[in-house]
């Protein structure tokens, strides 16, 4: 379970985030929704142990600065950066012992197997596109068989093939009690996902959606309800 | 440290590799090779001559270096700012559950394989140039890396990782590393009442016990003494202070807590330093490490069109500038001006060289100093640039346009102060504005036609060698047409013909470069 609690945050005078509270459940899949600037990067940071904050986040329970919380977590950034002179097996292994799996090397080649980077193994981070480098950010979070899992923009830069696969990936992660909390721009490629949205505009939480409480309602429609953006658009179509 | 270890392992292996594949890194083993040689030699000389080649010598020169090392190593960490983590750091370090504390001696330890080999380097020339003993050399070498690095470690854990320290206590930290600065200069000023300036007084100072009692940076001059000169009083009293101040350090550092607060500024660092490496790369170095750029409003009326924009748009940009067109290279231009000035008016000039004193300064201050730090190194990197309905050569004009003015100011600057001294004719002046300009235009094109000749080769570094190279060729010439010109027709003939050569060398180079400008693939 993902909990964020009362979490705000400051960058000199501007309230990035404001006393933003939700929590997503083991097992289900939560997407963050909002406008550019609607403080989405500042909340998934904040998770991720990289900002200074207000408030508490909690990961399984636990501290999310503590140890073991970050054992149980993994995070795919929007852009990723690799070590340039580390190959793509380098990083896996890398993971490996940073997080003390016990994984063999079966299970890092199926994972390079089923996003296509078996062949591209042994090249260096600094000879991979954008779309490799966001394939080798998804095989190292998922090698650690996350109980809480972060992807912020996850199908950008992708392939139609991985985002198929990434698709099916978090369904599994979903459907083996792994909670996920996906930050995303790309409605379209999460609709079948999604269990519960939250939509964000400037610094708070406009609104918490399951997917029981709204149905079959297009997560776009229910974000320009919310957040009263392309009503224009709309009406123009 | 498993993941850590396998870290540096594995990245120092593949650079290694990487390296060795490249032929540019065995010149760089000849080159580096060399100057292990050569320097040596000239300290020798020099130390010879000062008489500072025995072990209070070395002692001295190693008290100089602690003077700002030290005070800037506190205030870096105080800041925050002392470490490189790259983006790579934050997406796979950050985020693990390695510890924060591991993670920033992660940081503080990647240097230690370069900082081993330098303080081997200050042992070797120790035993060698200051004629100290061995067995004090390699105590040295063991303290420098050792006792020394213990120490730095415990102190930029304490500042970089501490969690209790607010802002406030921060600049607090700051002040002091200042006020350390402040004590030893007072002591320099004192010296300098009571004995003078003189080499004798400076190594008085360098060597006193009033040094050895400031706290921190006298008390590592009180080891070092101790280590090179042998015990005193004062020295064993300073290294007594230094290992109390280690076991404190030590004790408060490994019980402090770091959750990882530090990551935010970390990674603030972190993204300032990327963007200066892409700037270096693209051969900018007007950007500094923790300096965000201000920009003024301004605004520019479009005139023309095509390849016109890109100049329009430079302008715009200068214009918002806080200096708007004025830069370093302008600066040193006015510098060097004052110099040649201050030469011909109290030193009576060179003699018969003095009509050439300009000229050969312009030279030596483009060929080694200047940097192509203007906009027209990030217009070939654009692709809009390529995408512009107009031709090559007008793009290659008008994307330099604005350094050329930029150089004709530095040589206006350059100039006009020996002018007036020397008496010079207007148009002798005249002909060495132009000089600088043409041979600013001549580094530039340079600059493209290395790169279109040694492609990927060489890397950036070779490419700036060929481009000198090059260039060196040039300017040869060019002084040769000037002397073929003072001993038919006398000084302006000289000038003109000096400039006619670099301007044709110029125009071959423009032409090669303009060839960069029909596909970005070239550049």
């Amino acid at each position: 379970m993902l909990e964020i609690i009362q979490l705000s945050k400051r960058y000199g005078k501007t309230l990035a985030a404001d006393s933003v509270s939700f929590q997503v459940p083991d097992g289900r899949v939560g997407i963050l929704l909002g406008p550019n600037g609607a403080g989405k990067s500042t909340v998934i940071k904040s998770i991720a142990g990289l900002l200074k904050f207000e408030g508490a986040i909690r990961i399984q329970g636990m501290d999310s600065k503590t140890l073991e919380a970050k054992k149980a977590f993994a995070y795919v950034p929007e852009i990723p950066n690799m070590y340039e002179a580390l190959t793509v097996r380098e990083h896996m292994e890398f993971i490996k012992r940073a997080y003390g799996l016990q994984t063999d090397d079966r299970d890092v080649d199926s994972l390079l197997e089923r996003f296509e980077l078996l062949d591209k193994q042994d090249k260096l981070g600094n000879e991979l596109s954008k779309g490799m480098m966001q394939k080798v950010s998804i095989c190292c979070a998922l090698l650690i068989s996350p109980r809480v899992i972060l992807l912020d923009e996850p199908m950008v830069g992708l392939d139609p093939a991985a985002i198929k696969e990434l698709k099916q990936a978090v369904g599994e992660l979903r459907n083996s009690g792994c909670t996920v909390l996906i930050s995303t721009h790309m409605l379209e490629m999460v609709k079948e996902l999604w269990d519960v949205t939250f939509v964000m505009d400037k610094g708070h939480i406009l609104g918490t959606y399951s997917r029981e409480e709204v149905g079959d309602e297009d997560l776009e429609e229910l974000f320009f309800q919310v957040t009263g953006t392309g009503k224009e658009d709309r009406e123009e179509d | 440290m498993g993941a850590i270890a396998y870290l540096y392992r594995r990245i120092f292996a593949n650079r290694v590799k990487v390296a060795l594949r490249k032929p540019v890194t065995y010149f760089y083993i000849v080159f580096i090779l060399l100057y292990a040689v050569m320097i040596p030699f000239s300290i020798n000389v020099l130390l010879e001559k000062y008489r500072m080649n025995s072990p209070e010598g070395m002692a001295a020169v190693l008290t100089a270096f602690a003077f700002w090392v030290i005070p800037g190593n506190l205030v870096a960490y105080a800041k925050r700012k002392g470490l490189i983590y790259r983006k790579s750091d934050i997406h796979f370090l950050f985020v693990s559950p390695i510890s924060p504390k591991k993670i920033l001696l992660y940081a503080h330890i990647r240097n230690l394989l370069i900082q081993t080999v330098l303080n081997m380097v200050i042992a070797i020339l120790g035993g060698i140039l200051f004629h100290v003993e061995w067995w004090r050399v390699g105590i040295y070498f063991l303290f420098s890396i050792i006792v020394e690095n213990l120490l730095e470690g415990g102190i930029m854990l304490l500042l970089y990782g501490t969690e209790r320290l607010t802002q406030y206590g921060r600049s607090l930290v700051v002040k002091g590393a200042y006020a350390l600065v402040g004590i030893l200069f007072l002591i320099g000023i004192y010296t300098y009442i009571t004995q003078g300036l003189s080499l004798q007084s400076i190594m008085g100072f360098l060597h006193s016990d009033m040094v050895q009692m400031v706290p921190v940076v006298g008390w590592y001059i009180a080891v070092l003494h101790l280590i090179f000169v042998g015990p005193t009083a004062v020295n064993l009293a300073g290294t007594a202070a230094y290992a109390l101040l280690l076991i404190l350090v030590m004790t408060l550092a490994l019980r402090m807590r770091c959750t990882g607060a530090y990551y935010e500024d970390a990674i603030k660092f972190a993204d300032d330093y990327e963007e200066i490496l892409v700037n270096r790369r693209e051969g900018r170095i007007d950007k500094r490490l923790g300096k965000k750029q201000k920009f003024k409003k301004a605004d520019v009326k479009y005139k023309g069109s095509g390849t016109k924009a890109i100049f329009y748009r430079q302008l715009l940009e200068y214009r918002k500038n806080r200096y708007f067109i004025f830069d370093f290279n302008m600066g040193a231009a006015l510098v060097a001006g004052a110099g040649i000035a201050y030469l011909c008016a109290v030193e009576e000039g060179m003699g018969d060289l003095t009509p050439f004193i300009i000229p050969g300064v312009t030279a030596y201050v483009i060929f080694i100093f200047t940097t192509l730090s203007g906009k027209w190194s990030k217009e070939i990197s654009s692709p809009y640039t390529y995408l512009i309905p107009d031709t090559a050569f007008r793009k290659l004009w008008y994307a330099t346009a604005m350094q050329h003015i930029q150089a004709l100011v530095s040589g206006i600057l350059i100039t006009l102060p020996g002018a007036v001294v020397m008496r010079m004719s207007p148009l002798t002046a005249v002909l060495c504005v132009a000089f600088y300009v043409i041979l600013n235009a001549n580094k530039l094109y340079a600059l493209a036609v290395a790169e279109a000749v040694t492609g990927n080769v060489l890397g950036r570094v070779g490419k700036q060698l060929f481009q000198l190279f090059i260039q060196g060729i040039v300017i040869g010439f060019a002084f040769l047409g000037a002397l073929v010109g003072v001993l038919v027709g006398g000084l302006n003939l000289a000038y003109i013909l000096m400039n006619v050569f670099l301007l044709l060398a110029t125009l071959l180079f423009m032409l090669a470069a303009a060839l960069n400008f029909y596909k970005m693939e070239t550049a």
